[in-house]
């Protein structure tokens, strides 16, 4: 299947505003890191709207979109709803915010935002489970795109944390990252294990092909080693104690940029393992 | 009801004419199908040889993913025949069916920016004719009609070839309807 790169930059911008999102309802509850609050919400909320915008750039048809609104069933009207849900929220956030509201309103407010961009990035990678598809039908695919989420949501909010010169603070998200990463990892090999013994995977959706095929330099360079391995090993330079070593504006800034490349890297190899059962009038 | 094609694939002569008349009669764009005849094999040794063909089109499901994914209720389940249909006016062109389909017998229409696929020549059957694949077969190898209906042409050349010799492509949820009638005599029926 060829790479449809306008969802690639839609679930990529998404998980990125979903991510957000949740780490910035996670420093009212830790009670830290108040500076990263605002920036974050106005990132979550351009993130989320440049998701909405790349989804459109894939229609052929966009002036037709809100007949979407009629299909309450289907998928693109979840995503829709959620999307507009979560920016309904944010755009509050960010009202309560620069009215300096009560922190036990806001603290609320972005929990129950928090919900809808919960399930969003659950649902962008659901839509993608589908019979039709043997390497995207198990439920470990939105799994990976809730875990992509979360790595980029907390590199994000860890920069503007570092943005802010608050180091300490910033370094406090190296350990969350660290274990965002780890998940994100131990997913990556189930979905291998998985992909091993899919049922009508031929050789275009395979592990070898990901592994030791024509996509494997994306694979190991581009998912693993930019994507996973060098973010964990930024983040877990960043949660040392010690003084000196990487700055902590290094570590999230460079581990940001590496955990969005893989985040593209990671929905470029879906697309191209995501043949269908029999392909009769060609590749999609 | 279920209203699809029977296509006996001892009888295909692999001549393409139904291909073409779909193409013909639906204004079907270069480079993309509605209908498709694909060649299963050679497959064994010679002189132990076989080779069957497939003329693929949408098959019919009676749990169609592609009407269960479409955001806007572009693709439907005609209420008077049964048909899996697309309203092209309400298709968006995201292509969302294109990916639920397992077969991948649906088509993007460039110039329309709309998805098309196998309509089972509605314009025609609404009058009383053959699909024009059904039509312009030459071997009579295409069968059309309402499986349900044991008096159907469909249904009586099922009954006739006998369970072991009527074979559909895999199904993965969806119930495909089309049937392919395969006597070993011929060749052996391959998964895809």
């Amino acid at each position: 299947m060829s790479i449809q790169w306008a969802l690639v930059f839609f679930t990529l911008f998404v998980c990125l505003g979903v991510g957000t999102t949740v780490i910035v309802a996670a420093t009212e509850w830790w009670g830290k890191a108040a500076s990263t609050r605002m920036p974050g919400a106005i990132v979550a909320l351009v993130a989320l709207a440049a998701g909405g915008v790349s989804s459109i750039l894939h229609l052929g048809h966009p002036e037709r979109i809100f007949g979407a609104l009629g299909q309450a069933g289907s998928g693109i009207f979840l995503e829709m709803l959620l999307i507009g849900l979560t920016g309904i929220g944010l755009i509050a956030y960010i009202v309560m915010l620069s009215r300096k509201s009560a922190d036990g309103g806001r603290k609320i407010e972005i929990t129950i935002t928090a919900i809808p961009a919960i399930i969003l990035a659950f649902a962008v990678g659901a839509s993608y489970v589908m019979a039709s598809r043997p390497a995207w039908d198990t439920f470990l695919v939105p799994l990976l795109y809730a875990a992509s989420a979360a790595v980029m949501g907390c590199f994000t909010v860890g920069l503007l944390a570092a943005r802010s010169e608050d180091a300490a603070v910033a370094k406090s998200f190296g350990l969350t990252t660290l274990v965002a990463l780890v998940v994100q990892a131990l997913l990556l090999v189930a979905y291998l294990i998985y992909l091993g013994s899919a049922q009508y995977a031929d050789e275009t959706a395979s592990v070898s092909r990901l592994v030791s095929g024509d996509l494997a330099a994306l694979f190991w360079i581009g998912l693993v080693i930019v994507g996973i391995v060098g973010p964990a090993a930024l983040a877990w330079m960043l949660r040392g104690k010690k003084e000196g070593g990487i700055s902590p504006l290094t570590a999230t800034g460079l581990g940001l940029v590496c955990v969005v490349v893989g985040g593209v890297v990671f929905r470029a190899l879906m697309y191209s393992i995501g043949s269908g059962v029999a392909e009769f009038f060609g590749p999609l | 009801m279920k209203n699809c094609l029977v296509i006996d694939l001892d009888r295909c002569s692999g001549c393409h004419s139904c291909e073409v008349a779909c193409k013909f009669e639906n204004a079907v764009g270069l480079g993309t199908f509605w209908n498709r005849v694909m060649t299963v094999g050679p497959t064994g040794t010679f002189p132990d040889i076989e080779m069957y063909w497939l003329p693929v089109q949408c098959q019919q499901c009676a749990d169609a993913p592609c009407v269960n994914v479409c955001p806007t209720g572009a693709s439907y389940r005609d209420e008077t025949t049964n048909i899996v249909l697309i309203n092209k006016e309400k298709c968006i062109g995201c292509k969302y069916c294109m990916m639920a389909c397992p077969y991948g017998v649906r088509s993007y229409n460039e110039t329309e920016k709309v998805v098309e696929k196998c309509t089972l020549c509605t314009q025609l059957i609404s009058a009383g004719a053959k699909p024009a694949c059904v039509a312009a077969c030459c071997t009579g190898a295409r069968l059309y009609g309402d499986l349900d209906d044991a008096g159907s042409d469909v249904a009586k050349a099922i009954a006739a070839a006998g369970a072991d010799n009527v074979h559909s492509l895999p199904d993965v949820g969806n119930s495909p309807s089309t049937r392919y009638i395969l006597h070993a005599k011929t060749a052996t029926w391959k998964e895809v």
